[in-house]
């Protein structure tokens, strides 16, 4: 199996799928899940090989290479994985709207953009792909119109700036070795000074942080995430924002080096300790600002940036715990972030694109299997016990903690406490209290929304309970970076300073659980009451909205909104505003008529016989 | 012996939880002059309503109540209750998750009525969480910090050989902010926002009634316990009294002696809750936020600096 022909495959169906609509729409429904599903198949095939080979020689005189590792395959795996449960998901969910061809194609094209930037072997390929990818993901960005238009706009300038700054990057590095081979480049940089390394660094991780919306590059991802369709935010918080994860490990573990890394600055003012500062801002800010959000997607994409932030940290703090723990997350996040993406993209489907908070609730009697998953989706992101997302952050916890760096567990853990509030929010304010009048005939989710639900649940609870399962994957390329492995069984992971044993907690729990319900059984039995004969100390119950979900935590806005403004954002369009006045009065010169025309000719010929007349250059 | 000593501990927690519950009306009744109910009425109470037909809004509002209930006797196993832990795998992280599990399950169980009075004590129990835990976070990551160690068991045996937390000039400062949020974690006044009975009718329990209210009691005694427990074991040191119990330690008396000191302990700290309970107001959810981000928080913060100094 080459990889060339896995990138064929992939690029090539995009296409195929969008001719194939021009045909039929079955045809093309068919074609793009066999795609996907093809690509999911083929990568997991490719377990624990490594190649790398030269695929192209005449670029500008540079070998063009793709590799497969454990890490890319891991990042490929988890893309074309959640590239697929979305086809799957879209086939109803777009089934009703205009440019379903370009839809698919696009969604297939991001895929495949995507899995060419982790499978390519030098930083040229790596650069055409990323900007396949970053305009395919403005066009879907844009693909609902109206205000969508505005966020792809605001994605597309961050997103060129960070690949401008990526591209010096690449230049420069040619211009110092002579060659952008990933695999040659780690020898390189041995003998490169700190200076240039940091330099380098720099460079790319503003594109990189662009990307994994690192504060400050964030301002772009709410409000993408906010108005792409459901299925593409999926992916697009699932998967797409860690394409930046994968730059920063690429460039601080495989390039760089560790060493370099870690020793760059000393104790406060280190380079280390910076980007794990930057990271404990990243987890706690937008955590706030999620909790006032009213939009279910908007409140999403902050949680996004804040679960960003426990990845990034994980990454540049830079022991083995901390490390496996930032990958483990992101493999979570990519599950449990797409299973809530995708949940509020059934959501929309039913109540034609409701997704103001303040306007549902009572979903729970009419999407009970969409609860099941939210409800799952939730705990991941919460970490409950017993889901996915404990493990991973229990790691980082750990790892902070004992490495002595307090305060940025303590920024971790706050914003898990946060994380509870908004997300027992979007819990509660779709599916518990009161059915709105105008809800009452909306059906369940379709079967095929159903089955992603059911697909991303599994994993987040297998997962949870069986972690070792990823875990030695992860292991196994982190101790490739030049960590010491640590010890990972496959319930847990075990080590001198603390065991955890997954499977011990949930026995625990599942004996402990059933031997309560049965007592709770045994209890005389309860009488089934409507939901609004409720207690009401004697006062008449109202027939209109009776249950309390707007502004949900008032006394907490009370407090915090007047610090809680993006304030960057703010800055940001003020910059842009600023560029736009001078372009404007740039923009005076032309006036249109040809007499003015005339006078600038004359005017320039004028100044230059003068220019002659005086120093008589020419 | 694992099994035992899980089904002890639970047992133990249940039986002490309930009668702290009739302890505290108790003192409560002699403080305001009255003769008070039997130390047992809480048990009865229990008993009474498990037996009683009552309400049930459907299946949500039955898993919610399962679920806090498992959430907090697996909690009760996380804690170690003199000398003994049954579970140890995860430390002091898994007990501050399994702490929220509890209102996140009675929040499900809830919401599942259409209730305002509910989603209202729902909201003040998140908020009222979400303010303590700021210093709480601080206090257990100065011990943490101080101790090297994340497991509850270690933090216990380490004081046994150098003194209670309390005691050391390191930690003395996280004490006392942990001393100033305790009401908040009990709930009990100047706290009792998400419970206030004549404001919201007891909040989020206001929906239940017969084996469901039997479970929220329970519950909420398991609670008690275990707030107790663990600011004993972090601060007073466990099961551990000035070294006396250093030459009988290891045996079947010293394991019995352990236990009941470490009941008296809490019992203690319970009293001087209720006094507290006794004679304050109760404040309004904003004021009580803003009290634990001032005082606590700054106390607490100051406290993690001295810790990370001396490191």
């Amino acid at each position: 199996m080459s990889l060339e022909l896995l990138l064929i495959i992939a690029f090539s169906g995009a296409f195929l799928t969008y001719l194939s609509g021009k045909i039929s729409s079955k045809l093309r429904d068919i074609l793009a899940v066999v795609i996907s599903i093809t690509l999911f198949v083929l990568i997991s095939c490719l377990y624990g090989l490594k190649i790398e080979k030269t695929f192209y020689t005449g670029f500008a005189g540079l070998s063009l290479i793709l590799r497969i590792n454990t890490l890319s395959w891991l990042f490929a795996l988890v893309i074309s994985f959640i590239g697929a449960l979305s086809i799957i998901f879209s086939l109803t969910y777009i089934r009703q709207k205009e440019k379903t061809d370009f839809y698919y194609c696009m969604l297939l094209l991001v895929n495949s953009a995507m899995l060419g930037i982790v499978l390519a072997g030098d930083l040229a390929t790596f650069f055409i792909f990323w900007e396949i990818m970053s305009w395919s993901t403005f066009l879907m960005i844009c693909y609902k119109r109206g205000p969508a238009l505005a966020a792809g706009m605001k994605y597309i300038v961050m997103s060129i700036i960070g690949s401008m700054a990526m591209l010096v990057g690449v230049l420069s590095i040619y211009s110092a070795f002579g060659t952008l081979t990933i695999s040659e480049l780690p020898v390189a940089f041995a003998s490169a000074t700190p200076a240039y390394s940091l330099f380098i660094m720099i460079l790319f991780f503003i594109g990189f942080g662009v990307k994994n919306a690192i504060i400050p590059f964030h301002t772009w991802l709410p409000y993408a995430h906010a108005e792409a369709p459901s299925p593409f935010s999926a992916i697009l918080s699932g998967v797409l924002i860690k394409i930046g994860t994968y730059g920063f490990i690429l460039f601080i573990y495989v390039i760089i080096g560790a060493k370099i890394f870690l020793n760059l600055g000393h104790g406060l003012f280190s380079f280390r300790s910076l980007l794990s500062i930057l990271a404990a801002i990243t987890i706690i800010v937008p955590t706030f600002i999620a909790i006032m959000q009213n939009d279910a997607k908007k409140l999403l994409a902050w949680s996004t940036i804040g679960q960003a932030g426990y990845i990034f940290l994980g990454i540049v703090f830079g022991t083995s715990l901390s490390v496996t723990s930032g990958m483990f997350h992101f493999f979570n996040h990519a599950l449990f972030k797409a299973l809530l993406f995708l949940v509020v993209g059934a959501i929309e489907y039913r109540t034609n694109g409701i997704r103001d908070l303040n306007s549902l609730g009572g979903l729970i009697k009419k999407m009970p299997i969409t609860f099941i998953a939210a409800f799952i989706g939730i705990s991941g992101l919460i970490g409950i016990p017993l889901t996915n997302g404990f493990v991973s952050k229990w790691l980082i916890y750990k790892t902070l903690i004992l490495e002595g760096s307090p305060l940025l567990a303590f920024a971790a853990l706050f914003g898990t406490w946060g994380t509870i509030l908004y997300s027992y929010k979007f819990l509660h304010n779709i599916f518990l209290g009161q059915l709105p009048e105008n809800m009452k005939d909306v059906k369940k989710a379709p079967l095929n929304m159903q089955i992603p639900f059911l697909i991303l649940s599994f994993g987040i609870i297998l997962f949870g309970v069986l972690p070792g399962i990823p875990l030695k994957v992860i292991n196994s390329i982190v101790s490739s970076f030049g960590f010491a492995p640590l010890n990972i069984s496959i319930w847990g992971i075990t080590s001198e300073t603390g065991i955890l044993n997954m499977v011990n907690i949930f026995t625990a729990v599942v004996v402990v659980g059933v031997i309560i319900w049965i007592i709770f059984k045994v209890g005389r039995k309860s009488q089934r009451v409507d939901q609004y004969d409720n207690y009401a100390a004697g006062a008449a119950i109202p027939k209109e909205k009776y249950s309390y979900t707007v502004d949900f935590y008032k006394p907490l806005y009370r407090m915090i909104s007047p610090y809680c403004k993006d304030i960057l954002d703010v800055f940001y369009k003020k910059i842009a505003e600023a560029i736009g006045s001078i372009c404007d009065s740039v923009r005076k010169v032309y006036t249109g008529y040809v007499g003015s025309y005339v006078m600038y000719i004359v005017l320039f010929l004028a100044s230059l016989i003068f220019v002659q007349l005086i120093w008589s250059i020419f | 012996m694992n099994i035992i000593s899980l089904i002890i501990s639970i047992l133990l927690a249940l039986i002490t939880g309930m009668f702290f519950l009739g302890i505290s009306r108790k003192i409560m009744a002699r403080i305001q002059w009255r003769y008070g109910p039997p130390i047992t009425q809480p048990l009865i109470d229990v008993i009474r309503s498990f037996s009683q037909m009552g309400i049930s809004h459907g299946k949500l509002f039955d898993f919610g109540i399962i679920l806090s209930f498992t959430g907090s006797i697996v909690l009760i196993l996380f804690l170690p209750i003199g000398n003994l832990c049954a579970l140890t795998s995860g430390g002091l992280l898994a007990v501050l998750y399994l702490m929220l599990l509890t209102p996140f399950g009675i929040a499900l169980s809830a919401a599942a009525s259409a209730n305002p009075v509910s989603s209202i004590g729902i909201s003040r129990q998140f908020l009222l969480s979400f303010a303590y835990e700021l210093p709480l976070l601080l206090i257990l990551l100065a011990v943490m910090t101080h101790y090297h160690t994340i497991s509850l068991v270690e933090i216990v045996n380490i004081q046994a050989n150098s003194g209670w937390a309390f005691g050391s000039w390191a930690l003395v400062l996280s004490g006392i902010a942990y001393v100033l949020i305790l009401p908040a974690i009990l709930g009990v006044r100047p706290f009792e926002v998400a419970g206030a009975v004549q404001e919201i009718s007891s909040g989020p329990i206001a929906e239940f009634s017969g084996k469901h209210l039997a479970f929220v009691t329970l519950q909420h005694a398991l609670h008690t316990f275990a707030a107790l427990a663990l600011f004993v074991d972090v601060f007073l040191g466990g099961w551990t009294l000035f070294g006396l119990l250093n030459p009988i330690s290891g045996t079947i008396w010293g394991v019995l002696l352990g236990i009941i000191i470490f009941l008296i302990k809490m019992l203690i700290v319970l009293v001087l809750g209720i006094f507290v309970n006794a004679v304050f107001p109760r404040f309004r959810i904003e004021q009580a936020m803003k009290y634990l981000w001032k005082w606590p928080t700054l106390i607490s913060f100051i406290g993690l600096i001295i810790v990370m100094l001396v490191n």
